[in-house]
């Protein structure tokens, strides 16, 4: 599937979650964007991720919300000052559902997509080549911050540094790491920035692309199509709210 | 075509920093076809020229040339001429990059480090100029055939070997077919594999028509092919002509050049250690090591990639005794390097134990094995981190953190100082590590070994750039420490080197240590 197929579709979908608050909309969208990641085989990874948000916020949310909600009318069970209602808890939920939903989409989309490809076709659609070169660093940036930390590490271990385990161990030995990285990082910034020039990175002109980017009418017909139900889905909210505005402010 | 691929006359040339001019009165004529070498010694101003050849040092505003580049092409010549003004013409890299390309001495840093693949980083250039997707992936195919690339374009360039990093930056630089092509130190690192392969390729290079120009520190098989030699010296031409003549110069046997072909003498050596206690100092005992699919990282770190999940350690065992120099040879991606990080407590074996000074190192931080272990690494700059050279090599001498060595301020500073100038660098101690040559980087990263004075001494491919009196000097050091008593282990592709310096030599191949 072309990248921008599959961008269209979480969009579309992340626009419906956030537009309108229904139960139906974000489990549906939940479901959906699950299915998809399974189909993609990467379900397992979308799933470890997706916890790693999801579930403190959860726990935070059913704590502030399940425990103290002041609208809370139907008391289900009720400890000291704090009271566990059933609308603190139908809150609780829906907050909990709709971040859920909006968190697996987006993991399903960024951990599916080929970076390289969606570049290839963000670039063949005349936005700028930098931008591409930029999103492409700036996703391979961590691994190679990781990488370079830990070799500096093993440097200083191999003149005596001892670092202890534990997060305390580990923070005072990233003390003396972090200055080495930002020059290591710097200088090969400038090293790198000459080498781009050389191989043409500013050059005036249109680019081209080593990569093949997959299509078909279909996906070119879905794409406009879910831009048009965004659209609407955007308007079915933003109209009534403005006629709203407007008839209150005649009355 | 015109007779002249790129000419340059260099009058003199600095960097902005106001330091004295770096090259001063260097003139250079490229016929399209021509080889030419370089030569000169740590320092002498080879990467500056290719630089300012490349026009890297100019086009970011920080060199001022005063001097003329000349680029034929075509049959129409384009001359640049420049004053060291403000109102110099402007040198655009994009544009002359497409004529004279460059492969820097750390050849890594002409990737762009966000490709996915081999094919997509050596597109790179062709997709900013437009090139058509189907002449883009026939002229990919071929350059990366052209280097042994061929069956890698779909590999991550992270997870190549150092040599086939290297070939790929090459094959990066001379996929848009330019006039000119400048190597520097083209050879580092190589094993005699990949050292046959380059000598073809700049054949190849040379048969459709480019002028290419080789820069290093040593007159080796690729630069003594070479029709044309120019040496440097301190910025300045000490000698030029036919590699004979300049050969034959008073300037060049005076000059800091290593001559690959003279044999350096094997020094005499006092036995060191203690001959009735033949415990050995560093042992590698039936060690198995696989470097686990997570670990990538690590693996491309040390170049060393040999297939998913085989060992690349498999039961390997050796030992050496106080006193002795031992030499470990072996392919690009053998495990030498992986062999050195396990007795420096770097990495743990899967298997098999690793005895330092007779006690196994297994549950002992590395922080606490270099309290016996020195380790230089492959790539000096790994382990450059302080502001100043002395600094540097002061790191962990002093204090009394768990693992420093507890010297008083002072002693530290001494011993510092003893070990800047046992490499030759006393003169720079004030310099930030990252204003050394690459060389110089290599014999600071010496010293911060030497400072220490481990009983144990790792070196890891020690010999890589340096000229003539580098290796004078990391000779000298390895037999002072072997002197001392110390083991020395050391792991390199320079075998006639390492045929005189070591007692002994072990060859790595399938994870397994033999007797050379």
């Amino acid at each position: 599937m072309n990248p921008l197929t599959g961008l269209a579709f979480a969009g579309s979908a992340v626009v419906a979650c956030l537009a309108w608050a229904s139960w139906v909309v974000w489990a549906g969208a939940l479901a959906a964007s699950l299915v998809a990641a399974a189909k993609a085989g990467i379900l397992r990874r979308v799933v470890a991720a997706a916890s790693v948000v999801v579930v403190p916020f959860a726990l935070w949310a059913l704590v502030i919300h399940g425990l103290f909600f002041p609208e809370g009318r139907t008391v289900l069970l009720e400890i000291g000052p704090a009271r566990v209602t059933s609308e603190g808890l139908a809150y609780a939920g829906a907050f909990v559902l709709r971040t859920a939903s909006l968190v697996v989409v987006m993991l399903a989309f960024s951990l599916w997509v080929s970076v390289p490809t969606l570049r290839a076709a963000l670039v063949r659609r005349g936005a700028p080549a930098q931008l591409g070169y930029v999103l492409a660093s700036a996703l391979g940036l961590a691994a190679t911050v990781a990488e370079r930390l830990q070799r500096i590490r093993e440097a200083q271990e191999a003149r005596g540094l001892i670092v202890r385990s534990g997060p305390a161990g580990r923070v005072l030995a990233a003390r003396l790491q972090v200055v080495p990285l930002v020059l290591q990082l710097v200088d090969e910034a400038g090293e790198r920035g000459a080498a781009l020039e050389a191989r043409g990175y500013s050059l005036p002109g249109r680019r081209t692309s080593y990569l093949d980017e997959p299509d078909s009418r279909t996906q070119r017909v879905v794409r406009w199509a879910l831009a048009v139900v965004c659209a609407g889905v955007v308007a079915s909210v933003v109209i009534p709210a403005v006629v709203g505005v407007l008839t209150g402010a005649r009355r | 075509m015109s007779s002249l691929a790129l000419g340059a006359h260099v009058r003199s040339f600095a960097y902005d920093d106001g330091c004295e001019p770096l090259l001063r009165n260097v003139r250079l004529e490229l016929v399209p076809g021509s080889l030419t070498a370089v030569l000169g010694a740590s320092g002498s101003g080879k990467s500056t020229l290719a630089k300012v050849l490349a026009g890297w040092a100019i086009a970011g505003g920080h060199g001022r040339l005063d001097g003329t580049l000349q680029l034929g092409r075509s049959g129409t010549a384009e001359r640049l001429d420049f004053r060291g003004l403000p109102d110099d013409p402007r040198l655009r890299l994009g544009a002359w990059g497409q004529h004279v390309a460059y492969v820097p001495q750390r050849a890594a840093d002409l990737l762009t480090g966000a490709a996915a693949t081999v094919g997509e980083e050596l597109a790179f250039a062709l997709e900013q100029r437009g090139t058509p997707r189907a002449e883009m992936l026939v002229q990919v195919d071929s350059a990366a055939r052209a280097v042994g690339l061929g069956e890698f374009l779909l590999r991550d360039p992270r997870r190549l070997s150092g040599g086939e990093q290297r070939r790929l930056a090459i094959a990066c630089a001379l996929v848009g077919r330019p006039d000119v092509v400048l190597l520097d130190e083209p050879s580092a690192s190589l094993d005699a594999q990949g050292l046959v392969a380059l000598s073809q390729l700049v054949d190849t290079l040379r048969t459709a028509g480019a002028a290419v120009v080789v820069f290093s520190a040593a007159d080796d098989p690729i630069a003594r092919a070479a029709g044309h030699w120019l040496l440097l010296e301190g910025g300045a031409v000490a000698a030029e002509g036919p590699p004979d003549e300049v050969e034959g110069s008073a300037a060049f046997t005076a000059s800091g050049v290593l001559r690959e072909g003279a044999a350096t003498p094997r020094a005499p050596r006092l036995v060191g250690g203690d001959a009735d206690a033949p415990t050995p100092l560093a042992e590698l005992d039936r060690v198995t090591f696989v470097y686990p699919d997570a670990h990538h990282a690590e693996r491309r770190r040390h170049r060393e990639v040999s297939g998913p999940s085989m060992p690349v350690l498999d039961e390997a065992s050796f030992a050496v005794l106080p006193g002795e120099v031992v030499a470990l040879t072996g392919p690009n991606g053998a495990g030498k390097s992986t062999s050195l990080r396990h007795l420096a407590g770097l990495l743990r074996p899967q298997g098999g134990s690793v005895r330092i000074g007779g006690r196994d190192i297994l549950a002992e931080p590395a922080g606490r094995v270099a309290a016996t272990v020195g380790t230089l690494f492959q790539e000096p700059r790994d382990q450059l981190f302080e502001r100043t050279a002395l600094r540097e090599v002061a790191f962990g001498l002093a204090g009394h953190r768990r693992g420093f060595l507890g010297a008083s301020r002072d002693e530290a500073h001494t011993r510092a100082l003893e070990a800047l100038d046992a490499v030759g660098l006393v003169r720079h101690a004030d310099a930030h590590p990252y204003e050394l040559s690459m060389s110089e980087q290599r014999l600071l990263a010496l010293a911060t070994v030497l400072a220490r004075q481990p009983r144990v001494l790792l070196l890891d491919e020690p010999t890589v750039g340096l000229d003539r009196f580098g290796l004078a000097r990391l000779q000298a050091a390895v037999r002072r420490a072997a002197e001392g008593g110390a083991a020395v282990v050391l792991s390199t592709h320079a075998l006639a080197w390492a045929r005189r310096q070591a007692d002994r030599g072990l060859v790595l191949a399938k994870g397994r240590f033999e007797e050379a």
